[in-house]
């Protein structure tokens, strides 16, 4: 990484230049990492600083290691190029052309700029033409809608923008956001490595647009294809890394290139919010509400990102936080899938699914590609006892995403309830295949196995095993290991399990019926095996108890003494009163 | 969307139905008399009408046909007048330019239809009615055109220019209209629809004002350079019919992909629902018919694209689960079965009937079904059962009965296939299907409880399929099952320890009389749409002028089978259920021992049925046609058959034509004496019935019983012995009686062999007592003949015992014994001659010599060196002893040979073994 203040003049220069080609959101996220670069010192000033303000004691309290802002020694290599600027008639031409760009006039702006030859005139013409283009299919996806569902609208631009900016590139006359405009054509016609190749090509030439990096990242669907890639080093590519990591689930590599960057952004909204996802997604919920709380103190009008903190909210159940967070969101904008979300997350919790249900939906009309929204939805159908829509909802979410354990998990979850285990298993073993670490899932395919129809006991005991290994927070896998062992007549085995349950009760002060029920077989078990000492631990430990329990161990505890003294055991019946 | 109410049948107005509604409104143009104008005979009229309705009813794709693909057929249909057709549909297509012209070209359409008082029309006028299947048509493309939103109607009034569009790129028109002005070039020009279109209509506007005050309307005005055309359409589009041809010829699938993949963005439309359910169910047939020589990848293509047309249309999955379990794709078929019924919810598609009170909660009782059979299909028959009671248990839940006998009928189906190898522990499970009938019965009784009970559910429900299924299934089991009276039906059932061919019979007719109500129910859709299909198909050979077509060079292409190949009004399924009922009477009588029985209903089965037949079906007729050449015909004969049937089967790894070989292979090199290649033969077999797909126990007995015999073959009796000893007790074991009749048969001829035939005696009573309770008259009778040489090596003093035996069974044998049978027939005969004391070579010389003649001559088609050196030593030694120094010498340089030739076996010259 280089220096923070290089970083700043080159960010600086680059947001000009992608505003200047209307890439308004790459543009938009290249000021907020500008701004997110930590003020030096001596050029402190309150009004510089306004947007760092409240910048936390509580975050800093999360990181764990002080960050050393020496990073590895990638030398940015390209410094920002002079683009070329088209001669002041040509120049007027193009101002027009972006004033109607700006006022969404797009058919018209790429009419201005028809003969004009100059590689910027030439990109906002395409670029105006390309939005032109999607803004129509967006209306057509509403008009064609059939009741089955035919998709085909398309964007009638990309052919012949295809042809004009193949020949260019063939002719070598375009510049780096010809060439994520080419990317971005290619991908959405279908070809995909070529859109890899021009999409590297582009942002090897012109790093800060990050545009094209997320163009990128959503062409790397698999760690292959990511380390096919001929990037150069840049620190922008640490961004883009941690983001592709985010996505193929590789959270900690993810979590730990943020953390890096931080030590330059240190004030930077999106890398905050990325990291919140990544602890989430590892489920540290407490930290992911610290950082959020954090940042909408920062940034009150912020939407992005915020549906992840509504599931925390949901999760953790804070009924007013959550209504809170919703009513700020509809403030600030109703129509977002982000808000919809999360109002249907209020709902869900307040236990009104049909309600729910309806904000879910509003959230797909919205965007019908939106993973979450789907999986929510089908939660509340199940929670409405509406299976076949449920099932619908989450292999809708897998159809878009294979990768989705949740939906795995809901679909499994769902059939396991309309009595069909052995047909919820091939779900379970998906959703285990994409997340092996939560114990959830290896629990719930016990469970399947378990189910009276299978009776696969040495598979569940097999699965439960897992989700031991994989920090089973509820605790229910030791104990479920514990009561199989001893129903299938392991005593070892089972007596290693209670001891292991009844550990992990102590540590986490628990108590219940679980805990009788393990003293007691420990008791039993120690006895028989005349380990006489443990037996007796556990018997004085029971006896703490009331109910039957604590008789067994009275009478437990008073045949051994009766062993050790010699007499024969079967003689405790005549001693007694 | 989820939960959502689907719309059972959209119904969109595209341009290629705009061009039928014109065509219609030619057809039945109102005010005219009764020959319209363009057409010159009533037949040509109808014809028109019988095109119209097929296009609107075939369904040999998912997609409309695009305009020239239209103008071509009407060429086809047209006659005289097709220039007249085509021009008028183009003329008017292309004179829809704006809106409002669609607007009044529907209201036009309107005035076709007769009004609710049609009834009192003149005769003579021609008028659609309303109800008629073009009316219909016709009234529901106007309802669709009305519900259009005004966006909906200029999306139609652009795909309308892409489609004349393509039409004419693809043909040459475009050349000749270059330098004229009218709507054509416009389309020609559509790619930038934007500001010069725009100028262009607005031009054409003021223009149609102007021209409004001319005589002829604008919206009817024919392009003057088209009508100049008309002469000369010809020469251009005959290529084209060609090309047309030869897409038919190589596949009627691939025809279609090669036009759609031209043009992936505009233009492409889906046929009604109605059309495209029709096609995927034909298409689901053909992949079950053709098994893995069905072409996965086009049709994959085809199922893409389909989805992409419509990703509600969830049908799509579940035969792209059909194809890839009939190529083996054993995870794509898994995920696409979880995907189609996640998204259907089993409600999808399927032709059922809703139980009255009905809840929605789906039906995923048929998910489990059809896992089930799946898991089945790949060899994993303890995961099928586990969830095919699962089923059970979820349709007894949602009181589905009908998947609850289905269900039923593949359990059963499992158990019969999978023979009882993995009897323990399956169905002993408390929540077995039957569960009062509690856990003490065997496998087999179980399978019996299970038919009886799937039989009565069936006939209680009225599933003629699944009845007739059902007593095929029973048929089989009575075929080779004796039957025990089964504890749990009471004692007053009587006792009947055999089984009968009666029975069998009575089963197998009660299955196919089911056919004569099919006639009248069946489901219309799929006739319907086969029959126009096929008509469409058949285009190009219009009536009765097969041999007009063959004149024509460019059209001889066509097959003439065609004609033939006509559906008939039974569905399908049932005839393959008419068929395999066929089949199994071929094996019944194969049993029973009736060869020209069993070989005229495979005949039979080849003949009627080969179209409808599944492609296993049809190998196992061929396996057995094949099997009755190598018996009856020898080796040469056979091997030629087979190699045909190689060709027309691929030989899959586990196909019944690869084990058909094997088995060939395995009597050739026994009779030839190459016992080493039999060794190898035989343990080629065992690895196929080896337990890593299931174990096939009628396979694994078969090699073992190989095995046996190749031990014989080669003197090493002991160890036959054994090998036999143990295959009978496993068969003792798994209650397959008819096998076990045959093993103790094989041990009777090994203790025979080895010169215990005191031992023997007791194998081969056994034998035939178990041959006579199931009524197994062929192997009966090879029992007798082995009881025969038994007693015959028991001394000269038994051998009147044993010519009378032998002369017992000889009607049998000689009437169906196989050569080999035979052969082996006269030999012992001729022997107990020679042997019996009172018997003089000299006086009756024929009574020996004949039978011995007889018998080489049957070998020698079969190869079998051992058995005709032992039939030429023992002419040699009669005509010693009649003196017939010549021939005895002739006699024995042949025993020489013979003898010869089981020492040394040469080498095999055979292209088969390669």
């Amino acid at each position: 990484m280089s220096s923070k203040e290089s970083c700043r003049t080159e960010l600086r220069t680059a947001i000009r230049q992608l505003s200047d080609r209307c890439l308004y959101s790459a543009s938009k996220w290249a000021a907020e990492q500008l701004i997110g670069i930590e003020q030096d010192q001596a050029k402190f000033t309150p009004s510089n600083t306004r947007f760092q303000r409240g910048s936390s004691s509580i975050r800093r309290r999360f990181c764990t290691n002080e960050i050393t802002s020496t990073p590895p020694t990638d030398v940015a290599y390209v410094s920002t190029p002079v683009m070329e600027e088209d001669d002041a008639i040509h120049g007027d031409f193009y101002l027009l052309a972006k004033s109607y760009f700006d006022c969404r006039e797009y058919r018209r702006a790429a009419h201005v700029l028809r003969n004009q030859t100059g590689k910027k005139s030439v990109f906002l013409r395409c670029y105006a033409l390309y939005l032109a283009g999607e803004k129509r299919k967006e209306e057509e996806m509403i008009e064609l809608d059939g009741p089955l569902g035919k998709s085909d609208a398309i964007n009638r631009e990309l052919v012949s923008l295809e042809r004009e900016l193949s020949t260019l590139c063939k002719n070598n006359m375009i510049d780096p956001f010809g060439l994520y405009l080419y990317g971005l054509v290619l991908k959405e016609k279908g070809n995909e490595n070529l859109a890899c190749k021009i999409l590297v090509e582009s942002v090897n030439s012109y790093p800060w647009n990050w545009s094209a990096w997320s163009e990128l990242q959503s062409l790397c669907t698999t760690l292959d294809i990511l380390n096919g890639l001929n990037l150069s080093n840049h620190w922008m590519k640490e961004f883009f890394l941690a983001s592709v990591y985010q996505e193929l689930r590789m959270h900690n590599e993810s979590l730990s290139k943020y953390e890096n960057l931080q030590g330059t952004f240190t004030f930077s909204n999106y890398i905050q919010a990325q990291i919140a996802k990544a602890q989430y997604s590892i489920r540290e919920f407490d930290q992911v509400e610290v950082i959020f709380e954090d940042l909408l103190r920062n940034d009150p009008y912020r939407v992005e990102d915020m549906d992840t903190y509504s599931n925390v909210l949901y999760t953790k159940e804070y009924f007013s936080a959550l209504s809170y967070l919703a009513h700020r969101v509809i403030m600030t904008d109703k129509y977002r899938p982000e808000s919809c979300c999360i109002i249907g997350n209020y709902y869900s919790l307040k236990g009104q699914h049909e309600k729910s249900v309806m904000y879910f939906r509003r959230a797909l009309k919205l965007n019908k590609k939106y993973l979450s929204a789907w999986t929510l939805m089908g939660h509340e159908y199940v929670e409405m006892k509406n299976t076949p829509a449920a099932v619908d909802a989450y292999r809708r979410a897998v159809d878009i995403n294979p990768r989705d354990y949740r939906a795995w998990y809901g679909l499994g979850q769902a059939y396991e309830m309309m009595g069909m285990p052995h047909y919820a298993l091939h779900y379970f073993q998906k959703s285990v295949f994409f997340q092996p670490i939560d114990s959830r899932l290896w629990i719930a395919m016990a469970q399947c196995y378990e189910s009276e129809q299978l009776h696969m006991l040495e598979e569940a005991i097999k699965c439960y095993k897992r989700a031991a290994n994989c920090n089973d927070t509820e605790a229910i896998a030791l104990h479920r290991l514990a009561e199989l062992h001893r129903k299938l007549g392991h005593p070892e085995e089972a007596a290693f399990y209670y001891k292991k349950d009844l550990e992990r009760m102590e540590a986490e002060e628990r108590e219940g019926p679980n805990t009788v029920e393990a003293l007691t077989f420990l008791a039993t078990h120690y006895k028989t095996q005349k380990r006489f000492e443990e037996a007796e631990v556990y018997c004085t430990r029971l006896l703490d108890y009331t109910g039957p329990e604590r008789e067994t161990a009275k009478s437990l505890l008073r045949g051994m003494r009766i062993a050790q003294s010699g007499f024969p055991s079967m003689d405790v019946e005549h001693f007694h009163p | 969307m989820a939960g959502a109410v689907k719309a059972p049948g959209a119904f969109a107005i595209t341009p290629h139905k705009v061009s039928v509604c014109i065509l219609v409104h030619t057809y039945a143009s109102p005010s005219q008399i009764s020959v319209p104008f363009p057409f010159c005979s009533v037949s040509q009229h109808s014809r028109l009408g019988l095109y119209l309705l097929a296009l609107t009813k075939s369904c040999d794709d998912i997609l409309e046909p695009k305009l020239d693909q239209l103008i071509n057929q009407l060429r086809e249909i047209g006659g005289l007048m097709d220039d007249w057709l085509t021009d008028h549909v183009t003329s008017r297509l292309s004179s829809l330019s704006s809106p409002d012209d669609l607007f009044n070209f529907f209201n036009e359409l309107r005035e076709t239809l007769g009004g609710p008082d049609s009834g009192v029309m003149d005769d003579d006028q021609v008028i659609l009615d309303p109800n008629s299947n073009l009316g219909m048509f016709l009234r529901r493309c106007i309802l669709a055109f009305n519900l259009l939103t005004f966006e909906g109607v200029c999306h139609l009034l652009t795909n309308i220019g892409i489609y004349c569009k393509e039409a004419i790129s693809s043909s040459s028109y475009e050349r000749r209209l270059d330098d004229s002005g009218n709507d054509l070039e416009t389309l020609s020009e559509y790619e930038n629809m934007d500001l010069n279109l725009v100028f262009k209509k607005i031009n054409e506007e003021m223009e149609a004002r102007k021209r409004a005050t001319d005589p002829i309307t604008f919206h009817l005005h024919l392009p003057k350079d088209l009508s100049t055309l008309v002469e000369d359409v010809e020469i251009f589009v005959d290529p084209k019919s060609e090309l047309n041809d030869k897409g038919r010829e190589s596949s009627s699938y691939a025809s279609g992909d090669l036009l759609r993949n031209v043009d992936p963005d505009g233009g492409v439309f889906m046929r009604t629902n109605w059309q495209i359910q029709g096609y995927l169910m034909e298409q689901a047939d053909s992949i079950e018919k053709h098994g893995s020589s069905f072409t996965l990848n086009t049709f994959e293509l085809t199922l893409r694209q389909l989805q992409k047309l419509a990703p509600e249309f969830h049908r799509v999955h579940f035969l792209r689960y059909l194809n890839n379990l009939y190529h083996d794709e054993y995870f794509s078929a898994l995920e696409n079965l979880h995907r189609y019924f996640d998204y259907s919810a089993g409600t999808e598609g399927f032709d059922y009937v809703p139980p009255a009170g009905c809840n929605d909660s789906g039906r995923f009782e048929i998910a489990l079904l059809c896992l089930g059979m799946m898991q089945f299909h790949f060899g994993h028959p303890k995961k099928a059962l586990e969830v095919l009671t699962e089923a059970v248990l979820v349709s007894q839940q949602h009181c589905n009965d009908t998947c609850l006998a289905y269900t039923l009928a593949a359990i059963c189906n499992l158990l019969s296939e999978i023979g009882f190898s993995t009897s323990s522990g399956i169905l002993g499970s408390p929540f077995s299907p039957m569960t009062n009938v509690g856990t003490s019965l065997s496998v087999q009784q179980q399978l019996f409880v299970l038919l009886k009970g799937s039989l009565k559910r069936a006939e209680s429900l009225k599933l003629k399929q699944l009845i007739a299924a059902n007593h095929l299934a029973m048929a089989k089991f009575d075929l080779t099952h004796v039957q025990r009276p089964l504890l749990s039906f009471g004692p007053k059932t009587s006792m009947k320890l055999r089984t009968c061919p009666i029975i069998v019979c009575k089963e197998l007719r009660s299955g196919y009389l089911l056919i004569s109500d099919f006639c009248c129910e069946g489901s219309t859709m799929t006739t319907d749409g086969a029959f126009s299909t096929a008509w469409l198909k058949n285009l190009q050979n219009p009536m009765g002028s097969l041999v007009m077509s063959q004149d024509n060079g460019s059209r001889n292409n066509s097959n003439p089978f065609l004609f033939f190949t006509q559906p008939s009004s039974i569905p399908g399924s049932v005839l393959q259920l008419v068929g395999s009922s066929y089949l199994h009477r071929a094996t019944a009588w194969e049993m029973y021992g009736s060869a020209p029985l069993a070989r005229v209903n495979a005949l039979v089965y080849v003949t009627c049925f080969a179209d409808a037949s599944s492609s296993s079906d049809a190998a196992l007729v061929h396996v057995k046609l094949i099997q009755h050449l190598a018996v009856f015909k020898g080796y040469k004969e056979a091997f030629a058959a087979l190699k045909i049937a190689e060709e027309k089967f691929l030989c899959a790894s586990k196909s019944r034509i690869l084990i058909l070989k094997l088995q060939l292979l395995h009597e050739r090199a026994l009779h030839r004496g190459h016992l080493k290649l039999a060794q190898q033969v035989c343990d080629e077999l065992g690895v196929l019935a080896s337990s890593v797909t299931a174990v096939d126990l009628e396979l694994k007995t078969e090699a073992s019983l190989r095995h046996s015999r190749t031990l014989l073959a080669a003197k090493q009796f002991s160890q036959a012995a054994a090998v036999a000893h143990s295959l009978f007790c496993m068969c003792y074991k798994f209650n397959l009686q008819v096998e076990s009749a045959a093993i103790l048969l094989l041990l009777a001829e090994i203790h025979m062999k080895s010169g215990n035939a005191v031992v023997g005696l007791p194998y081969a009573l056994a034998s035939l007592s178990y041959c006579q309770s199931f009524n197994l008259d062929l192997l009966r009778a090879s029992a007798t003949l082995t009881l025969a040489e038994l007693w015959l090596s028991l001394g000269s003093n038994h051998t009147k015992t044993a010519l009378t035996l032998l002369h017992g069974a000889f009607p049998m044998i000689l009437g169906h014994g196989g050569l080999e049978l035979c052969a082996r027939a006269y030999i012992t005969e001729a022997k107990c001659y020679l042997s019996d004391p009172s018997f003089s070579v000299s006086d009756n010389p024929e009574l020996v010599l004949d039978p011995l003649r007889q018998a080489a001559d049957e070998l020698q088609a079969l190869e079998y060196h051992e058995l005709m050196a032992e039939a030429f030593y023992l002419m040699a030694i009669v005509h010693d002893k009649l003196g017939q120094l010549e021939q005895r010498e002739e006699a024995a340089s042949l025993f020489k040979n013979h003898v010869m030739a089981i020492d040394h076996p040469h080498d095999v010259d055979d292209p088969i073994l390669s």
